[in-house]
């Protein structure tokens, strides 16, 4: 080790002389010498702006920088913003929404101090310019835009603590919280750097787990030898497959194919094969270096045609259900497609091809495990937003039951589907810290992020659809073969998923879908966001377009003579209640300036529409249990001034918190600001499945509505007593209780309570939801896509393509979405913001890319580039009217079926623009350009399914 | 990750940086801004174990007018270069092509020499420098020497830098009269990105002729170079788009690209030819405005 320099830093005001190694970058002396952690680490490599702190006045990434290289500077970190009073940038994010899941928000908001200090006016460009060096995920970037041009009005106002209305709001309901866009409960905490994300946790003993992945695809290992890296001073425990539990986990029961560490077999580069525990990272970096590994290297398949092919190399034997490498067949037929085309005036068939995006949450994975000997309790902290299915992971591969367990999350940092399973960190940390006797941290870096992956599934798809000559579907065939990587993770579900979506959106009498999940050698695919929905929703929003063009007809007259109705049964059994399908096409037309655009911009712009829609909640669990699928509890306060609403659904930045707390305080009959939330700590809070399939606001909701209920239930029980009227005659808002029919007589909230306190002991409520029972059709799969509701949007795009080099801006996207009543317009806007701008990367931008060895090429934030501020379009998001009967106060989703009808809208606009037909993701210049070389639709001739090529 | 450990020398003059440069090579790396280094030890690709900052040599900073020419030393941030008043009254080209680069993080911090030592095939400033008839000085342990921009890169990540030797300055000449610049750069995105290609033009013109081309290739070859035969078709030549058009498919035609993440040879090329085109034009357009 190289001798310590000590380095003399003005921090926020305070003079720090520090000890620290040469090679100690600023950002790790400010978290770890001086615990400022409301500065992250998110990439590492100067691409995120996680980091972002001002040295001398100047926003600088503090991963670039040397500790040594700051010497005698000043630095401000988010923690000196604020002075008691909110810095008046923190109460305008604050109020216009500019944050979600805070991973980005201290380091936006030192680019924004930065450039306020120089320039107190900026324009969008120049805030556009500033932040650009600032990558949000959760997609605020209009909202910061926002923000700082605004920043000013909070100058002269001191921050308060109440919540104050933004004034956006869709919708007019009888309601006092919900529907008003109260600022998120987690808000403070997140622009003051106060929020402890998992690695922001530090505890007495802690030390540093990292893991080894394999360096080679596919190969037996023959030799491991950890000596040299457990005689390395300072490494407390090394792990290999030997060491830990054997057997095999999964998120699907009918698919449990992951080891914790491999045994004997790797079956992709980054494959977890050992684990170590040291005194810092630079020690357990080293130490992985010392491990000798052996490997037989096997032949490896890096697509699904490949992995299908009679010589393939099998990549699971261990697992004979899995000959050919065929993870997971549907064979779906309803109705009778033959009969549906053959009823036909047109029938089009494409074949179109997806990518395999990144979830690219800003946050990496961490866990903290801690092993509480004495009683044989592990207590574990996890950037997950499925604790439920984490802590059931870790009982049965640990053997322990879950009642020793105890389950954390805090801060999580965007999750999108990437962290919707147990990792081998989680389990890794877990057993190291029970071998040392010490807590242990363990995170990703970005790389091994995009290593472990559980991005979306690169589907090549073979779609067919038969319209009648006035645009009647009269039949949909699908054909799609999906390419899972190296394990199932989530993808049985994600098979099923790219069927069962298509018919929610659209009649139509006949649907044929086969859909091939297969193994390859490449990192595994999961659940993303919209759930293995979005490809074939471009591939079905393309091609009703170019039936369009076919015929005659405008795409959007195409989609209305088709639209879904409320109250109806689609042909593959799902339930559709609500619909207001029809108002969003209408009101994105007409607002939209569609007839006036559409076909008639100049060369090189264009505009397109997409629609798209989702579930509000799977309606049933991925393991089987009777158990309610949400659950609350509220205590409310002995003095009735506040009660606490327990719940374990996962707030992972969607603001599903905040939504939950409104649904609360409405029920209560409270103010916003009474009700706190407990942490999402399975010691504290009952079972929630979490926070997947666009399921929080309608289940959880529930819950928390009927747990209020129960509250309310009592209390009115003691004001009736009180005032000496029927109990149903009682209401409460605003903190009273009163006769609905004379309101002058009533009693306040607080002093019934207390009563009832008196009486009674603890006042608590609560809740629970179940779905409907029997949802679905009785067929292999069909629960797959069931949910008590969906939603419905359409997006209108507007682009301009660049002629020359093929370059694509979209310039404006107009959204109307039908997600039922909206709890709070800001997260509601939020979400739908944020799909625009991560379903523009997904189409435009995003791919990961690998070489001919399996080895990731792009797995960082300079070559996988997902938008920018500089990205952000002119945006518009409305929700339409509509109420949905089985969700709490009318509510359904909208975070995942926003997404969805952006993919179609953006290629849509651009064959608008330059009459190229882009049919495979994601739609790059070089494409466009091809395309506009052959002077022709960039199409491709449909080729066998890949099924039939494989059959032997 | 962690880096690897290395020993941290703060030499506080440039004879002393140089003597230690030359004592510690090759297990030695100079240190600028960072940027680009600091990354490199996290994925191994440095690995010397003896860092030595530069930060603390006064000659290595400051922009300032030396006779007729414009000198900026090395370590003046990419930041100041792209705001200096000084920089935008000589040579405009090279504030927009450094404030091209990266983030404003990156831009506080990156320097100038650091975007010429490390010698990154897509770096921004270099094409701006070499249509801009700029030249490097360099200080080494046997003293100082003074080469041509085009002369200084070698290859993909090499220059002709000599162990000990440090890049004090840059060294720009007044810009001929009647002449415009233009650097027309193409990256996936708009926010903070990589060039794919990038192409600098500096256009003379008299009399409604053109009596000077420079232009200059970024990310298309190992090294930031001119081209040429492209700009020699130009000379005597009034401006026309057809002229600009022969000129940028001979641009296209002499690039050297790679296939990579951010795009292919083909699509490469392609790009040089329309950035090439639409840089002659922006910098005829330029040239007229300060032409008689």
């Amino acid at each position: 080790m190289s001798a310590e320099l000590l380095v003399h830093l003005s921090v926020n005001g305070i003079e720090h002389a520090v000890a620290v190694e040469p090679q100690a970058t600023l950002l790790t002396t400010l978290r770890h010498d001086l615990g400022l952690t409301g500065t992250k680490r998110g990439c590492g490599t100067g691409d995120c702006g996680a980091c972002t702190v001002l040295v001398d006045g100047d926003a600088v990434n503090a991963c670039l920088m040397l500790a040594a290289a700051a010497d005698g500077k000043r630095i401000t970190t988010v923690e000196g913003l604020a002075h008691g009073e909110l810095h008046p940038l923190q109460q305008a994010f604050i109020h216009h929404g500019a944050l979600q899941c805070g991973y980005c928000t201290s380091g936006a908001l030192m680019s924004a101090k930065a450039l306020i200090d120089a320039n107190p006016e900026p324009a969008t460009v120049e805030i556009k310019e500033a932040l650009s060096g600032n990558l949000c995920r959760c997609g605020t970037y209009p909202r910061m835009i926002r923000a700082v041009a605004g920043w000013r009005q909070f100058a002269a106002v001191a921050s308060d603590a109440r919540p104050t209305d933004t004034g956006e709001r869709d919708q007019r309901r009888d309601h006092d919280v919900v529907g008003v866009g109260v600022p998120r409960v987690d808000a403070a905490d997140k622009v003051t750097g106060r929020a402890k994300y998992t690695a922001d946790l530090r505890l007495p003993g802690m030390i540093v787990g990292r893991l080894l992945g394999s360096p080679i695809a596919h190969g037996l290992i023959t030799r491991i030898d950890v000596s040299r890296a457990r005689a390395l001073p300072g490494v407390l425990a090394v792990l290999t497959g030997a060491d830990v539990p054997q057997g095999w986990y999964g998120v699907s029961p009918a698919r449990e194919d992951e080891q914790i560490l491999a045994t004997d077999r790797v079956r992709y580069v980054g494959d977890e094969i050992a684990a170590v525990a040291a005194v810092d990272e630079a020690t357990a970096e080293r130490a992985l270096a010392l491990i000798e590994v052996e490997f037989e290297e096997l032949p490896a398949v890096f697509d699904a045609a490949a992995a299908m092919a009679p010589a393939a190399p099998t990549i699971h034997p261990e697992h004979p259900r899995y000959a050919g490498n065929i993870n997971t067949r549907v064979d779906w037929h309803f109705g009778d497609v033959e009969q549906g085309f053959a009823e036909a005036d047109h029938v089009r068939e494409q074949h179109f091809i997806g990518n395999r995006p990144y979830q690219t949450p800003m946050e990496p994975h961490a866990t903290v495990a801690r092993w509480e000997h004495h009683s044989d309790r592990l207590t574990l902290w996890s950037s997950t937003q499925t604790p439920h299915y984490l802590h059931r992971s870790l009982s049965r591969m640990l053997g322990i039951p879950m009642g020793n367990i105890r389950v954390i999350r805090p801060a999580v940092g965007g999750g999108f589907g990437a962290k919707a399973e147990a990792t081998p960190l989680d389990f890794c940390a877990a057993i190291l810290a029970r071998m040392t006797g010490r807590p242990v941290l363990m995170e990703y870096t970005r790389e091994e992020m995009f290593r472990h992956f559980r991005g979306r599934h690169k589907q090549h798809i073979d779609l067919k659809i038969g319209v009648k000559r006035d645009g009647t579907i009269t039949a949909v065939e699908q054909r799609v073969v999906l390419d899972g990587g190296a394990y199932t993770s989530f993808g049985v579900i994600t098979a099923y998923y790219a069927g069962s979506m298509l018919p929610t959106l659209y009649r139509m009498p006949h649907y044929r879908y086969s859909g091939l999940r297969v193994y390859t050698n490449l990192p595994a695919s999961g659940a993303f966001r919209g759930h293995g929905v979005p490809q074939p929703r471009f591939a079905f929003e393309s091609l009703l377009d170019m039936i369009a063009e076919d015929l005659g007809l405008d795409p959007i007259e195409l989609r209305l003579i088709n639209a879904m109705s409320p109250n109806t049964r689609t042909v593959n059994a799902l339930d559709v209640s609500s619909c207001e399908f029809r108002e969003t096409l209408l009101r994105a037309r007409e607002t939209s300036g569609w007839s006036e655009k559409k076909g008639k911009l100049p060369p090189g712009r264009g505009i397109g529409v997409g629609c798209g829609g989702f579930v509000s909640g799977a309606g049933y669990p991925i393991y089987r249990s009777d158990f309610p699928h949400s659950n609350a509890m509220i205590r409310v306060h002995e003095d009735g001034t506040g009660a606490t609403l327990h719940i374990a659904a996962a707030e992972i930045g969607q603001g599903s918190d905040t939504v939950l707390v409104q649904i609360a305080a409405e029920t209560l009959g409270v103010p916003y600001d009474r009700v706190w939330l407990a942490d999402c700590d399975t010691v504290v809070s009952p079972l929630d499945l979490g926070s997947y399939s666009s399921r929080v606001t309608l289940m959880a909701g529930h819950a928390v509505e009927r747990a209020a209920a129960d509250v309310m239930a009592q209390l009115f029980a003691v004001a009736a007593g009180e005032l000496s009227c029927e109990r149903a005659a009682l209401r409460a808002r605003g903190g009273r209780i009163f006769v609905a029919d004379a309101p002058a007589t009533g009693i306040d909230w607080a002093q019934a309570a207390r009563i009832a306190f008196a009486r009674q002991g603890p006042l608590l409520g609560k809740g629970s939801y179940q779905p409907p029972k029997g949802l679905g059709g009785d067929f292999k799969g069909g629960a797959v896509g069931t949910s008590p509701a969906y939603s419905f949007s359409t997006a209108v795009a507007e682009v301009s393509v660049d002629l020359e080099t093929g370059y694509v801006t979209v310039d404006r996207v107009t959204d109307f979405s039908d997600a039922g009543t909206v709890i709070n317009p800001v997260t509601f806007h939020g979400q739908v913001e944020g799909s625009i701008i991560m379903g523009l990367g997904e189409t435009l931008l995003e791919d990961t890319l690998f070489d001919a060895s399996g080895r990731l090429l792009n797995p960082n934030l300079h070559d996988y580039l997902i938008p920018t501020i500089g990205e952000t379009p002119d945006i518009r998001t409305v929700a339409v009217e509509s109420f949905e009967p089985n969700g709490p106060l009318g509510a359904k989703e909208i975070g995942e079926g926003s997404l969805l009808p952006v993919l179609g809208a953006i290629a849509n606009a651009v064959y608008d623009a330059c009459g190229v037909r882009v049919t495979e993701l994601p739609i790059t210049p070089e494409k466009i350009l091809n395309g506009l070389a052959h002077g022709r639709p960039m199409l491709r001739a449909p080729r066998p399914h890949a099924a039939e090529v494989a059959t032997p | 990750m962690a880096l690897v450990d290395f020993a941290y020398h703060r030499p506080a003059s440039l004879s002393e940086a140089c003597a230690l440069g030359q004592r510690l090579q090759p297990d030695a790396a100079f240190l600028a801004g960072g940027t680009d280094l600091i990354p490199d030890y996290q994925r191994k690709r440095e690995t010397a174990h003896h860092l030595i900052a530069l930060a603390a040599i006064p000659e290595l900073h400051g922009i300032a007018i030396d006779g007729d020419v414009l000198r900026i030393g090395a370590l003046s941030t990419l930041a100041e270069v792209a705001s200096s008043p000084l920089v935008h009254g000589w040579f405009p080209l090279l504030a927009e092509a450094a404030h091209s680069v990266g983030s404003r993080q990156v831009r506080s911090v990156a320097t100038i020499g650091g975007n010429f030592c490390r010698a990154v095939p897509c770096a921004d400033t270099p094409p701006a420098v070499l249509v801009g008839d700029g030249r490097v000085r360099l200080m080494g342990p046997d003293g100082d020497r003074t080469l041509a921009a085009d002369r200084f890169f070698v290859g993909a990540r090499e220059t002709a830098l000599r162990a000990g030797e440090v890049m004090v300055e840059l060294r720009l000449p007044v810009q001929p009269a009647h002449s415009g610049a233009s650097y027309q750069r193409f990256a996936r995105r708009n926010g903070s990105s990589l060039a794919v290609a990038a192409v600098a033009v500096r256009i003379t013109l008299v009399r409604g002729r053109i009596t000077g081309a420079r232009i200059a290739l970024g990310a298309v070859s190992p090294t930031p170079r001119l081209a040429v035969d492209a700009a020699a078709l130009l000379e005597g030549d009034a401006p026309s788009e057809v002229a600009f058009a022969r000129a940028a498919a001979v641009c296209a035609e002499s690039a050297s690209p790679i296939d990579d993440v951010r795009g292919s040879i083909a699509f490469r090329r392609d790009l040089v030819r329309v950035l090439a085109q639409r840089a002659l034009t922006e910098a005829t357009d330029r040239a007229q405005r300060s032409s008689p």
